[in-house]
């Protein structure tokens, strides 16, 4: 590094040198450095699974690194907890809420402040929050409980909550993924305004292009666990910055959608249902699905997707309105019936809900055939045939698991989708409700599981995908939607849309961008 | 009829004691279905020690120490070691159930001590237990060890998030809760029945459990409750006060464990779920840890 | 903790073999013996002559023996009435209630037929059969109550069945003390003794029930092994989200676990208060009875949820609660031995959790990186 160097670029702040960790099964981090410079915002670029997060909460003192040193304002620390890391002025806004639900804003601000010890002083927090929020031109209810938010307004509680802890270097983890564009414009402004007017530094770990071109002056482009390139963000473009981010280019087959469609397989009128809070949150939505097809449904999460997948399955009572399935009225059919008539569902939750951890994946494939007659002859399980299908959907889906009895809690989040995508798909369902297929999960596992769906759709399943991630329902959808407050804006032919008109649709506006 | 008054708040004071701990602990995540092995265990060491010291004061030293000791149990195994809190707490009630019997069994009989110097004509215990309702109260609403108990009880991860030492807290809470769960057995075996039976609880911890799910984890309605219980209780030994010769006394002391499972099924009923249900802390029972 | 170039650390095991969790469970029992041999401990004689002459009586002596296989009929019914719900996540401590449900219910029989005023009379196979199948009704419908309530209304299954064991231990009162309707004709505080024709034949010396005790030990092993029934109920214990997304009704598995789990506490009181030579009543001393139901926890939770296991386990806690009782009174100890034994033998379970939990590694510790890692390209 020569001296001029060195006076362009001011000290970092904050550096880590040599961060490598391993989980088992996994090298999450490979020697990887870090340098951010005081007052600048610094992107961390890299596709799903590239280490972003975990160097992120190797920052923050959340988890441990197995080697390798962190310094601030060049001198050496280690952080034991968040705790350690707060006490620097470092703050994290995490990609997965960490607020307390049932608590109101105000008291998920004072937790852990540092000044709080003894009585609570809620009154003089309202104060000097109340300054924040107007400094930055935010408006949250400051009484409202957080669980009564959009996921926009907690985003913005998490960076009020680090800035009122007085944290002078923000760690933001994925911080537009559940952005409606509108708020991810109020929040680039916002950061602008943190990073020139009061001088803080801020490291913003995405995976999007754009982000980066709007706010960031310096990049770390991550790739698989290791450092792909350290660049200025003006003295790059973006095709170079894709190469480092990608590698290699993953196609997937283009998406054909037949001039006619087959007959309906899904009819759903006036649908609507209750969320667990006993509120109405999906409100009358009307929508058929037919053969070959495939409907993409887009929206913020929190707007009626979650309760419109599990009604659909049976999970969740319908509050009013009717559902069919192959003209049958499944209304009030229980789950398991459903499945008998064609029903094909993968849940958002692959871990919690459309597996067992403690059984083996032979078990595991039992979940849906254990009514299968054909499986479960005299009401016993045929555990040969089980564990030839489950060899089957390992090496058709190409699982990676040691052998066919490891229990599921040992297979990573993309091994497992494919599994669990790989069980529903064996019955050759009528109908296929994915809900978040690829979320967390790696660019090839990603690619994987949509080539699947398109698959399914080949053979004449029609399938309802609900995603968040615009490019996912673009790359294979045959008719585009989107949920906004539990009511469709609208679904239309893919060719009659653009992302940016459905990015407007989940923030519930019908205008198009000029 | 003030006798029967008096005996109901001290047996009140018994439920209080012991669920007011249950409330705190519960409050922060960590649920404790052993509980009447605390008390059963805190009070058998009470009796013992004061039997044998001649004094009151070592007696409840004994019950709130080996109260704190068996929470503190359960604090290792649900905290630390992150095993099944329902496992652990049915572990620490059989344990007592089975080890009191084979200690205190030679010491069958009563105390043989002074009785418990009483009060303006009650046992301490039941000024010391409002007390403690205001106390509790007032820590877990109005100050930041409060809002960092109840934040690790319904989001621990967003507790750690912020800085909160999650485990902790959560071994506070819990040896917090054992300590008061040996000081209502202490106040059980020296002051409200101060003779020794084996298992002489018969089931006073688990209605004081099921007292914290009734008072939606809070301090006021657990008063509440643990007065009604108290005078239930009181009245399902002596129903000739309300209804002399109707049925036979043994049904009578059906009554308050029948009344508890009718609470319960009330309060579980989607109409009382959704209106009142959200007190319950979202992480009860959820084990924490990377 | 590092010693040399080795690191030491305690990690969590992800999935415990079959044999470490066979190890854990005999780990489990040998250190309670151990433990309780500190109980045993007397200063004329050591722990060793407790223990022979409590196993010598339990295993060895004719009538210790008969009422070692009696009782440990009575803790496998027992073990299995916790065992199946178990499986199904529910904990089913409502044992003693049941099993007084059960004893109610199997003395009703010959109550209706007038056994309290005849000492001698015909009562046939009818009576025979009808005893025990009224006894595990009873039990059964005390589980169904606490089934539905778990199903429906998520109410917390170990909060009623505790509950109601207090309320049947106080009807049980009220059925045999103060001219209750079971009321011995001769003694206060017991109930009638049955007649002879009631009670079932012995052969073998064994009555019916520990027959099927046995058979239903191997049926309940057959079936959470290999049938798509007992499959469901392990999937809704193990994961209940998991058995909802798969199909699984979790109003019909909580409810039939209880009435199955009832149902086997129901005989067990059939078993132990009526058809045990010995007994043949309900006697002053039942909660005694009740308490010993919780050996059934124990066992079912050392042997790990497997029913054939648990049938080795009822027979050695049998015996050691029965030779225990006779040691108890041979050495003079302290009353309360058996009780002793069943808490010692809970925290040497949990303990042997802990064994099969986490298991201690050591590692040679990694070499430190000789060279400083290559700096990226592109940095600056």
């Amino acid at each position: 590094m020569t001296p001029e160097l060195e006076r362009r670029a001011p000290a970092p702040v904050l550096a880590a040198r040599g961060i490598t960790k391993s989980f088992p099964g996994v090298r999450a981090l490979d020697r990887v450095d870090l340098e951010v410079a005081e007052g600048e915002v610094h992107a961390v670029l890299g596709q799903n699974g590239a280490g972003k997060t975990t160097l992120m909460n190797i920052l923050f003192g959340l988890i441990h690194p197995d080697e390798g040193e962190l310094y601030l304002r060049g001198r050496r620390v280690r952080f034991r907890s968040p705790h350690d890391a707060l006490a620097s002025g470092i703050g994290m806004v995490h990609q997965t809420r960490r607020l307390v639900p049932a608590h109101t804003v105000l008291e998920n601000l004072v937790l852990g402040h540092p000044g709080g010890r003894g009585l609570l002083d809620l009154r003089g927090a309202r104060r000097e929050v109340e300054a924040l929020c107007a400094r930055y031109g935010v408006h949250v209810d400051l009484e409202a409980r957080v669980w009564q938010l959009s996921e926009g307004e907690k985003q913005w509680v998490e960076i009020l909550k680090a800035l009122y802890a007085g944290v002078r270097i923000l760690i933001l983890d994925e911080p537009t993924s559940a952005l409606t564009p509108p708020e991810v414009q109020v929040l680039l402004r916002a950061l602008r305004a943190l990073v020139d007017r009061d001088g803080v530094t801020v490291v913003l770990v995405t995976h999007k292009l754009p982000v980066v071109r709007a706010v960031a002056r310096t990049v770390t482009v991550l790739r698989a666990g290791r450092v792909a390139a350290r660049l200025v963000v003006s003295d790059t473009t973006d095709h170079e910055l894709v190469q480092h981010m990608v590698g290699q280019e993953v196609t997937l087959p283009a998406v054909h959608t037949p001039d006619h469609p087959g007959p309906a397989v899904l009819q759903v009128e006036d649908l609507s249902a209750y969320n667990d809070k006993g509120l109405l949150s999906l409100r009358g939505v009307s929508f058929t699905v037919h053969e070959g097809e495939i409907v993409g449904v887009a929206g913020v999460t929190g707007n009626g997707q979650e309760e419109l997948a599990q009604v659909l399955a049976g999970l969740r009572p319908a509050a009013s309105g009717r559902v069919r399935l192959l003209g049958r009225d499944i209304t009030h059919l229980p789950t398991l019936d459903r499945w008998r008539l064609g029903l094909g569902y993968v849940p958002a939750e692959r871990a919690e809900v459309a597996s067992v951890a403690a059984l083996s994946l032979v078990e595991n494939t039992g979940l849906n055939y254990h009514f299968d007659p054909e499986f479960c002859p005299r009401g016993l399980l045929d555990r040969d045939r089980l564990e030839r299908l489950t060899r089957q959907i390992l090496a058709t889906f190409r699982v990676k698991a040691p052998h066919p009895y490891v229990r599921a809690q040992h297979l990573s989040g993309g091994n497992l989708q494919k599994l669990v995508l790989g069980r529903v798909l064996s019955r050759r369902p009528r109908l296929l409700v994915a809900h978040l297929p690829t979320q967390g999960l790696d660019v090839e596992a990603a690619a994987f599981v949509r080539a699947q769906l398109l698959e399914a759709k080949a053979r004449g399943a029609a399938v309802l995908l609900i995603s968040e991630d615009l490019d996912e329902i673009f790359a294979v959808s045959d008719r585009v939607g989107a949920l906004y407050e539990g009511r469709f804006v609208a679904l239309v032919p893919r060719s009659e849309a653009d992302p940016e008109t459905v990015g407007a649709w989940m923030a519930g506006s019908m205008g198009r961008p000029a | 009829m003030s006798e029967l008054l008096v005996r109901s708040l001290e047996a009140s004071t018994v439920f209080l004691l012991a669920a007011l701990g249950e409330l705190v602990n519960q409050r922060s995540g960590i649920l404790n279905v052993g509980l009447e092995g605390l008390m059963l265990f805190g009070g058998t060491a009470a009796f013992l020690m004061a039997q044998s010291t001649g004094s009151y004061a070592a007696g409840l030293a004994g019950g709130i120490a080996v109260g704190s000791l068996l929470g503190w149990v359960h604090g290792l195994f649900s905290v630390r070691l992150r095993g099944d809190q329902v496992v652990s707490g049915m572990g620490l009630w059989i344990l007592s159930f089975g080890l009191t019997t084979y200690l205190g069994s030679p010491r069958t009989g009563p105390l043989g001590l002074p009785r418990f110097p009483a009060l303006l004509g009650l046992s301490p215990f039941v000024y010391f237990g409002i007390l403690l309702v205001v106390a509790v109260w007032f820590v877990l609403s109005r100050t930041s060890l409060g809002l960092a108990i109840r934040s690790v009880g319904e989001s621990p991860a967003a507790a750690a998030a912020s800085g909160v030492n999650v485990a902790g807290i959560r071994y506070l809470c819990v040896v917090f809760g054992g300590a008061l769960a040996g000081l209502a057995g202490a106040a059980y075996t020296l002051s409200y029945n101060p003779v020794w039976n084996y298992n002489f609880l018969m089931g006073w911890g688990f209605v004081s459990l099921a007292l914290v799910f009734f008072s939606m984890w809070n301090p006021w309605v657990l008063l509440g409750g643990s007065v009604l219980f108290g005078a239930m209780w009181q009245l399902s030994l002596s129903p000739e006060y309300v209804l002399p010769g109707v049925l036979s006394r043994y049904v009578w002391r059906t009554v308050p464990f029948a009344v508890t499972i009718a609470i319960l099924t009330v309060i579980s009923t989607p109409w009382f779920r959704t209106r009142w249900g959200l007190a319950k802390p979202q992480a009860l029972g959820v084990p924490y840890g990377d | 903790m590092k010693i040399g170039v080795y690191r030491l650390s305690v990690e969590r095991a992800e999935a415990p073999s079959p044999t470490r969790v066979a190890l854990g469970a005999l780990l489990a029992v040998a250190l309670a013996l151990l433990l309780a041999s500190v109980l045993f401990w007397t200063p004329e004689s050591g722990p060793w002559a407790a223990y022979r002459i409590a196993f010598g009586y339990a295993f060895v002596n004719p009538s210790g023996l008969g009422a070692t296989v009696h009782r440990a009929v009575y803790l496998l019914l027992c073990t299995l009435a916790f065992l199946i719900p178990l499986r199904g996540g529910l904990w089913n401590i409502g044992l003693p209630g049941q099993v007084y449900a059960g004893a109610l219910a199997a003395f009703a029989v010959p109550f209706w037929a007038g056994a309290r005023e005849l000492s001698s009379g015909t009562a046939g196979g009818v009576a025979l059969v009808s005893m025990p199948l009224a006894a595990a009704l009873a039990g059964a419908a005390l589980g169904a109550l606490v089934g539905l309530l778990r199903a429906k209304l998520a109410v917390n299954e170990i909060l009623v069945t505790m509950m109601l064991n207090s309320v049947m231990f106080w009807l049980v009162s009220d059925f045999i003390k103060e001219g209750g309707a079971f009321m011995s004709a001769t003694a206060e505080g017991e109930s009638f003794t049955l007649p002879e024709v009631f009670r079932p034949p012995l052969p073998l010396g064994l009555p019916p029930s520990a027959f099927l005790g046995l058979a239903a030990a191997v049926v309940v092993d057959f079936v959470f092994s290999r049938a798509a029934a007992g499959y469901r109920v392990r999937t809704f214990g193990l994961n209940p989200h998991a058995a909802r997304y798969a199909g699984i009704d979790p109003v019909r598995v909580s409810l039939w676990v209880f009435v199955l789990g009832g149902a086997f506490s129901g005989l067990a009181g059939y078993h132990y208060f009526a058809a045990v030579p010995g007994l043949y009543k309900i006697p002053t001393n039942y909660g005694y009875y009740g308490d010993l139901s919780f050996y059934g926890i124990i066992c079912a939770l050392i042997a790990r949820g497997s029913a054939l296991g648990a049938v080795p386990m009822a027979l050695l806690f049998a015996g050691l609660s029965v030779g225990g009782r006779f040691a108890q009174g041979a050495l003079r100890l302290p009353f309360g031995v058996d009780y002793a034994i069943l808490g010692l033998l809970m925290t040497t379970f949990v303990l042997s959790h802990l064994v099969d939990r986490y298991r201690v590694v050591w590692q040679r510790a990694a070499p430190a990186p000789t060279s400083a890692p290559p700096r990226p390209e592109g940095a600056r």
